[in-house]
């Protein structure tokens, strides 16, 4: 059963996040982003991290999302001053993109399947534990991700801040 | 530990001294509190502290902090003047280099992938920001957004990466990764291939190599100048000290997979940055174009893995902080006086000017790796290390692009003493004297004596 349900909604999360990049309408990507964070809380719910599901529910499919709309609708995106790309261009990016998807297909092919749904500790998710390791081993990292929320905040308001002239 | 707490510290002293307007008070107490951090560095050194099992301070990562303070505090000695009087943001701007600092600190001493993260990420946002700091200018936006958007992509390579090692060893620690190497040379998981292939694109990224340098030449032209010297100077030096823990240490049982594709980067970036420097008109883009090719020079302690590599880096990453820091001081003195940054600016600047072109000629010299300046020593150092393994071909190459770089090296030269040209004379303030002199004993002392620095890790 579980097996079944992870192969589903991994399934539809690489056809959404297909659909992301090939709809030619930005408003349709952003939608069909939100579907592809939509299914990784299923994917998170299935790994029983319950904390992450809820976070990655209201954060990203919430919040974030709905910042992404407003930006695209202050840039007023629209087919007429879309820059053009030569065909040289996507050529060299098809190669490119096509090189590393073989490089790792190969290489995840090669790696022995492991059973996706059996969690060797089902409790690895759960709050407490996200907890004991974020203030244990993890502390220090967490802390100085301080300074990086700091200095972004600062950044934020020295840009949108009006300049006496 | 204490360093990075002292320079979060003084950043957030300088951010309350901005709301309190004490504008007179910033520069001291900044510069107080890089000097605290820099004996902070002194007094720690042999004694290779692990904290947290996050951050080894060993004699390396103390090095490249030192080099990276000093850097800093001579960038700080730049402002006077330059910032316009009636700036009220000058605060912000301080506490944001500090923060890069912090960063830069974090990345020389990381022992844990997830610190290597969060330290490229405190330094990248602060550089954003600071890229863009000239709202009315449109190149600075150019240059922040470009960055902005280069920089979130390369760093989307480096977390898929770090992601596949995860997967492939289970762990973050450099160490537990390196065992798992070692302890299994012959089952690595095939996982672990592309990961330490998508770390290499991350990082080469960051430093500036081709063909991942398509941003350098546009953003280090569109930043403020005296962003861009701290750009170009004491964060590739973090760059190459993250590179290096990573690749040199931990990735080293591997070395014979990644030697390939580092070879490629390696040329790559020699030959296009030294040949398309030789066509530039503006003398801030040219120092771009030099800083990709000297991005070559340094990944060449990586193609032969040698006790020495560490140490060779933080000679070349000295000899050439200290030579473009005055490069970039001279050019914005110059472009404080004419208003552009193209060579025909320093046209004739020697006949008003004698003791600043002097300075620059030294600079440029060392930059080009002349004798008895710092920039010799690092190149010679580099083209030993590689020599080593008899890698007759690259040393050849490489010679034959430094050759190349001559060429536009002495261009700022002949223009100066050679050329006729509207004699300015440019007003050059004390703080920017003493950086001056200072950086120019330092490349000088560097080539003449070299032994100070030369077993120093």
């Amino acid at each position: 059963m579980g097996t079944s349900v992870f192969y589903f909604v991994a399934t539809l999360s690489v056809i959404f996040s297909l659909m992301v990049i090939f709809s030619k309408n930005p408003v349709h990507s952003v939608l069909y982003l939100i579907v592809t964070f939509f299914t990784f809380t299923v994917h998170y719910i299935l790994l029983n991290a319950q904390f992450l599901a809820v976070v990655n529910f209201i954060v990203y499919m919430g919040a974030i999302m709905v910042l992404f709309l407003f930006v695209l609708m202050l840039l007023n995106l629209n087919k007429d001053n879309e820059p053009l790309k030569s065909n040289m261009v996507k050529i060299v990016g098809v190669i490119a993109g096509c090189c590393l998807v073989v490089t790792l297909v190969g290489s995840l092919k090669a790696t022995a399947i492991s059973d996706p749904v059996i969690l060797r500790n089902p409790n690895l998710g759960l709050l407490k534990n996200l907890g004991k390791e974020l203030f244990g081993p993890y502390m220090l990292p967490f802390e100085l991700s301080s300074i990086l929320l700091l200095s972004a905040m600062v950044g934020a308001v020295l840009l949108t801040k009006k300049e006496k002239v | 530990m204490n360093i990075i707490i002292t320079i979060a510290v003084t950043a957030l002293v300088v951010l309350y001294a901005g709301l309190f307007k004490a504008k007179k008070a910033l520069l001291p107490i900044t510069l107080v509190g890089l000097l605290a951090s820099l004996a902070f560095v002194v007094t720690s050194w042999n004694t290779n502290k692990t904290y947290y099992g996050m951050m080894q301070m060993d004699n390396f990562a103390l090095a490249f902090a030192g080099i990276t303070i000093v850097g800093t505090i001579f960038i700080f000695l730049l402002t006077q003047n330059y910032f316009a009087e009636n700036s009220e943001n000058i605060a912000e701007y301080f506490t944001l280099i500090l923060f890069a600092l912090a960063g830069i600190e974090i990345m020389v001493s990381y022992k844990n992938m997830s610190m290597l993260f969060i330290g490229l990420e405190i330094m990248s946002v602060s550089l954003y920001i600071l890229a863009g700091i000239r709202k009315g200018n449109f190149a600075s936006n150019e240059a922040s957004l470009k960055y902005f958007l280069m920089g979130a992509f390369s760093t989307g390579f480096l977390l898929f990466g770090i992601t596949l090692i995860y997967g492939a060893t289970g762990s973050f620690d450099l160490d537990v990764i390196n065992q798992y190497l070692v302890g299994n040379f012959k089952t690595i998981s095939p996982m672990f291939y592309p990961g330490v292939i998508l770390i290499l694109i991350g990082l080469s990224f960051k430093i500036g190599a081709a063909p991942f340098h398509f941003w350098t030449p546009d953003v280090y032209e569109g930043a403020p100048t005296l962003i861009t010297s701290f750009m170009s100077t004491v964060v590739k030096t973090a760059g190459f000290a993250a590179f290096l823990r990573l690749f040199a240490d931990t990735f080293a049982p591997l070395h014979d997979f990644w030697l390939p594709p580092l070879m490629v980067i390696v040329c790559l970036t020699l030959f296009i940055g030294n040949v398309t420097a030789l066509f530039q008109k503006n003398f801030k883009r040219m120092l771009a174009y030099s800083s990709i090719s000297h991005a070559g020079y340094l990944l060449f302690s990586l193609v032969t893995l040698s006790g020495n590599s560490a140490n060779n880096v933080l000679v070349y990453a000295a000899a050439y902080t200290f030579a473009s820091i005055i490069a970039f001081a001279v050019l914005i003195l110059v472009k404080q006086k004419t208003g552009n940054d193209h060579f025909d600016s320093f046209n004739g600047l020697a006949k008003k000017n004698p003791l600043t072109t002097l300075i620059l000629t030294v600079a440029m010299l060392s930059l080009a790796g002349i004798p008895l300046t710092a920039g010799f020593i690092g190149k010679y150092l580099m083209f030993l290390n590689v020599m080593g393994e008899y890698q007759v071909y690259l040393v050849a190459f490489a010679i034959l692009n430094a050759l190349v770089g001559f060429y536009y090296y002495f261009k700022v030269i002949v223009a100066m003493y050679f050329k006729e040209g509207n004699e300015i004379e440019l007003d050059t303030p004390v703080q920017y004297k003493v950086v001056l002199v200072l950086s120019v004993i330092i490349t000088v002392f560097l080539g003449v004596y070299p032994a100070v620095i030369l077993n120093l890790i």
